[in-house]
């Protein structure tokens, strides 16, 4: 049995210890709950656009814009592929930045031409080490998704599309399915494919006449998709947000649960050894006291 | 579709549903000028500009500021999805004046082309806001 020093050392640790993983559960927690009214605010937008695009789509089949455009004659093998990566700015959140982080290697593996946008400090450190080139300028925060910083990375992966630095651009962040199931999700941002949304039509009032576009469908589109890619940015930053910080909470609330049934181990294994102690202590001076008569 | 004479609207922005409802009319801010739609409208697609938008609710016509976004029409249901949305009495006219003065200030000066669209979109924002407070 380890001695009582070392045992109250070992205590006083993992009390520390659980000082800390309390107080960030209690932070997650509270976080949590903010980004969790902004994903509620957020999600009918989120899903209205994706059902009105889809629905758009899939009534004007024969669209020509350069949103549109696949650039069949680019050869597989040469098609520079963006991946925008959403990860936290800190670790202790579970399995949430690995399990994003092996989807992003995945996606890199069968394409030889990505370029990474990394979004989060756990992801940039996390490239880093392993040597993989990211875009270095792109540095934005998982805190706080706003509105603003959604329309920068928009405009930004926009610019390189339309500059045929990027073929395809594709959003991977960690969807929240409910609170014990997080997803890591790949979206195609750019370019918009039809085959990509899901048919909304069955529950809609299905119109057979083609969409009228006022005034063309250059002017509409040229609005419409920088609009659509940076909602769809904005409400993957909000879905991540939110996935983080309930990850952190999960993997924090158990962490507190391992160090207070530690600390009960402990305590138990503290007091045998005092009593043990103390046992002994008597022992000895009761024998010392019949070898002294 | 509900009772004859109305179509459903729906104004929904990343932060709120604006409106979710029955209308009669609306009156929205397209590329190329106000754009009147009724009941029984053809299917329409078009780009919203950030300016004033009415729409009528039982007889009475209700103003609201929108941002930039798109509409899809269709005879019995018309879905704006818009930047911000806002009613007269939710907007704070200094406020907005103040960055109305702000984005003029700002094109003044030389700026890249990104800036300087961020700057005329927050002057649009401004005049679509100050216009419907009057």
């Amino acid at each position: 049995m380890a001695s009582i020093k070392e045992i109250r050392t070992h205590i006083k640790s993992v009390e520390q210890t659980l000082k800390i993983t309390n107080a960030m559960y209690l932070i997650s927690s509270s976080n949590l709950q903010k980004a969790r009214k902004q994903l509620t605010d957020v999600e009918p937008y989120f899903q209205k656009i994706e059902t009105t695009i889809s629905d758009i789509l899939h009534h004007s089949p024969e669209i020509s814009h350069v949103f549109f455009d696949k650039r069949p004659d680019v050869q597989p093998e040469d098609r520079k592929i963006g991946y925008i990566v959403i990860t936290g700015d800190k670790g202790l959140a579970g399995a949430y930045n690995h399990n994003i982080l092996k989807l992003a290697e995945q996606k890199m593996s069968q394409h030889p031409h990505t370029s990474l946008f990394v979004v989060g400090q756990v992801g940039r450190s996390y490239f880093q080490e392993h040597g993989i080139p990211i875009d270095v300028e792109f540095l934005y925060t998982a805190q706080d998704p706003n509105m603003g910083r959604a329309r920068d990375m928009a405009e930004l992966m926009i610019d390189l599309y339309l500059e045929e630095q990027l073929d395809e651009v594709y959003i991977l962040f960690t969807r929240m399915v409910n609170t014990f199931r997080m997803e890591p999700t790949v979206h195609k941002l750019l370019p918009l494919d039809p085959d990509v949304f899901p048919d909304y039509e069955k529950n809609r009032d299905t119109y057979n006449r083609d969409v009228v576009y006022v005034p063309s469908v250059k002017a509409v589109m040229d609005r419409l998709v920088p609009g659509y890619v940076k909602g769809d940015i904005f409400g993957a930053l909000v879905e991540s947000y939110c996935s983080e910080q309930n990850a952190r909470m999960t993997a924090m609330k158990s962490s507190s649960d391992n160090a207070r049934a530690m600390l009960q181990n402990l305590n138990l294994s503290y007091n045998r050894a005092r009593q043990a102690a103390i046992t002994q202590e008597i022992t000895e001076v009761v024998g010392g006291a019949q070898a002294a008569l | 579709m509900a009772q004859t004479g109305t179509f459903t609207l729906e104004i929904i922005t990343p932060e709120r549903q604006f409106y979710i409802g029955p209308a009669e009319a609306l009156v929205l801010p397209a590329v190329d000028g106000q754009m009147g739609i009724y009941p029984g409208h053809e299917p329409v697609v078009t780009a919203v500009e950030p300016g004033e938008l009415r729409y009528k609710v039982e007889n009475k016509w209700e103003p609201a500021a929108v941002g930039a976004g798109f509409a899809e029409i269709k005879p019995d249901y018309v879905i704006l999805l818009v930047g911000f949305a806002e009613h007269p009495e939710e907007i704070d006219r200094k406020r907005a004046e103040a960055a109305k003065l702000r984005a003029e200030e700002r094109l003044r000066q030389k700026q890249s082309v990104h800036e300087y669209y961020h700057s005329k979109a927050a002057l649009a924002r401004a005049m679509a806001r100050l216009k419907t407070r009057r």
